[in-house]
């Protein structure tokens, strides 16, 4: 057991990313979320049908909107019980009694959260592929036997509006939003449990933080058309993106539900921007637990 | 020279109140040394500081001022706790694991690799005596049967100390034999081991040495025969002496200016006619 150690080992944050993942796994009330939101997901293709193209739109908003949801709620919900529970149970001190830092600990915790985020949003995801390939097909199906007789030009511009309506290599980008954002989401709620005295506080406080995200953009806007754009309002602002990540950014994901063409450098940055919070709240997450008494 | 297994040098501890000036003194100027290959028993009454000063050795808690060195590293460095392991006070495991994952998974805690790993979870399971319980769920295991488990994940990496918060607390009488002798076992391994108890019998028959905390201060440490050991006075135990041989005895005592302080039947303890009864065939 002698020798230098690693300072970060990769072996001890995969055990216990592994064994959050396990404990998480095996609580019921995901379970039951998970299943709303596929239902949810399922019986959007049972939603207003208007026009072929509105019909496949209503489907990708409302099943992009549950993901979007349970995801976000779900990393909450779910970072929020971590370090409260291991202190209950007495099980952080069997942990942190081993040659474990501390920074391993939570990057650990975080870790078995982004696991189970990322196998919900599979699951999410093929579901919604699923259900959107399938209705996909019966409006070709419809369209091709409505307009028999018409132009094959005017049948295959239908056709391909359809096509582009449905399953697009795009919307596996907005779903990468969708996991991004929930991921800063659980990071942000590890950084707040590191100093909440209670689960409630936890979370309150972390759908406080969200709320402020959605309405950030929007505020600073305003603020600065209307008081101007001087240095010391801009690093005041700086310094309140810090802490309240602009949210209003991963709204992308309703542009691509809407159809709008967006630029794949707008999914990078936007992903960028998701991974960079989710690595700061870390940090802040470590700082503040670096020297915490237990 | 071998570092100690254990030194605090003049730890003291506070604990600042919230919304007030004041702050709670748990430990104040506290040394000790526990040596290689010794059993060494933390007592005092409860609020003592014995639970404060074992999370400080095991850098859960900063001293407010002092020195702790475990093998010569740091207390606060997680090199320090590479040669220790832990077993808390009523200590609570996943349920949802089975005796040898929840071995695995503090076993790569460690570091170990997972042939190393495999080997030494039959091995702790079988000194622990629970090779038949190896995959039920640690949520069906009695209070004892988690002790056991307890320390086994505690010597999992085959540590050089061990550090044992109220290891006996809750067990019964048979239980807490089993776990007594796994101890007894540890140190014959020549494995350090650090305790605390209230069960003071026990300690007494486990420990080389002890220290005993009093309002946060170490007011004994020593060998425990040494502490025991009444200057003035002598034990003298007879078989089969009648009234009249102790009768003689104390006249005796008396002219050579000596006083039989207690002459009755010795009484066995509790432990040993409670262990007699429940395991009669």
């Amino acid at each position: 057991m002698s020798g230098r150690r690693p300072v970060v080992s990769l072996r001890r944050i995969n055990a216990i990313a592994l064994n959050t993942f396990t404990e998480l796994t095996r609580l019921k009330v995901f379970y039951f979320l998970l299943l709303f939101a596929l239902l949810l997901i399922g019986s959007s293709a049972l939603m207003a049908r208007i026009t072929f193209q509105q019909e496949l739109q209503v489907l990708k908003d409302v099943a992009l909107g549950a993901m979007s949801i349970f995801a976000s709620l779900l990393a909450i919900l779910a970072t929020a019980r971590l370090l409260p529970q291991d202190v209950e149970d007495r099980t952080i001190y069997t942990i942190l009694a081993k040659p474990v830092e501390r920074f391993e600990y939570l990057a650990g915790k975080l870790g078995g959260v982004l696991l189970l985020l990322a196998l919900s949003v599979l699951l999410m995801s093929v579901v919604f592929f699923v259900v959107l390939f399938l209705r996909q097909q019966t409006l070709l199906a419809e369209t091709a036997r409505q307009m028999t007789g018409l132009p094959s030009a005017e049948a295959a511009d239908a056709q391909a509006n359809i096509r582009h309506a449905g399953v697009t290599t795009t919307l596996v980008l907005a779903i990468v939003i969708i996991y991004c954002k929930a991921a800063l989401l659980a990071s942000l709620t590890l950084f707040i449990s590191t100093f909440a005295t209670t689960n409630i506080f936890t979370i309150v406080t972390t759908v406080f933080v969200y709320f402020i995200g959605h309405l950030q953009g929007t505020a600073r806007e305003y603020w600065l058309q209307n008081a101007g754009s001087t240095v010391g309002r801009r690093l005041f602002l700086g310094a309140i993106a810090l802490f309240f990540p602009d949210l209003q950014l991963f709204n992308v994901v309703d542009d691509v539900a809407a159809g709008a063409v967006v630029p794949v450098t707008l999914f990078a940055k936007t992903a960028g921007l998701g991974v960079a919070y989710t690595a700061i709240y870390l940090l802040f997450a470590w700082a503040v637990f670096y020297r915490k008494e237990l | 020279m071998t570092d100690p297994a254990v030194a605090l040098e003049k730890i003291t501890k506070t604990f600042p109140v919230p919304f007030q000036r004041r702050v709670i003194v748990a430990l104040r100027d506290v040394s000790l040394r526990v040596s290689t290959g010794e059993i060494y028993g933390l007592l005092g009454p409860n609020g003592s500081g014995k639970s404060t000063t074992l999370k400080i050795i095991l850098g859960l808690v900063s001293p407010t001022r002092g020195q702790v060195q475990i093998f010569g590293h740091d207390a606060a460095s997680a090199q320090s706790r590479a040669n220790v392991g832990f077993l808390p006070e009523s200590p609570y495991f996943p349920k949802y694991l089975t005796a040898a994952e929840m071995l695995s998974f503090y076993g790569k805690l460690c570091g170990m690799r997972r042939r190393e790993l495999a080997k030494r979870v039959d091995e702790l399971l079988e000194l622990v005596g629970l090779t038949a319980a190896r995959d039920r769920r640690l949520g069906t295991f009695s209070k004892g049967m988690l002790q056991r488990i307890g320390l086994a994940q505690a010597v999992i990496n085959e540590p050089e100390m061990v550090v044992l918060d109220e290891p006996t607390a809750g067990v019964d009488p048979a239980g807490t034999r089993v776990i007594r002798d796994l101890i007894l076992e540890l140190k014959r391994r020549g494995v350090t081991i650090l305790l605390s108890s209230h069960l003071l019998g026990q300690v007494q028959e486990i420990c080389d040495r002890i220290g005993i905390l009093a309002n946060g201060a170490l007011v004994r440490d020593g060998r425990v025969d040494e502490l025991l050991i009444a200057p003035d006075q002598t034990e003298l135990v007879l078989e089969h002496a009648s009234p009249q041989l102790v009768d003689r005895i104390s006249k005796a005592a008396a002219e050579g200016g000596a006083s039989v302080i207690r002459a009755a039947p010795r009484h066995r303890s509790l432990e040993q006619v409670f262990l007699e009864a429940t395991t009669e065939k």
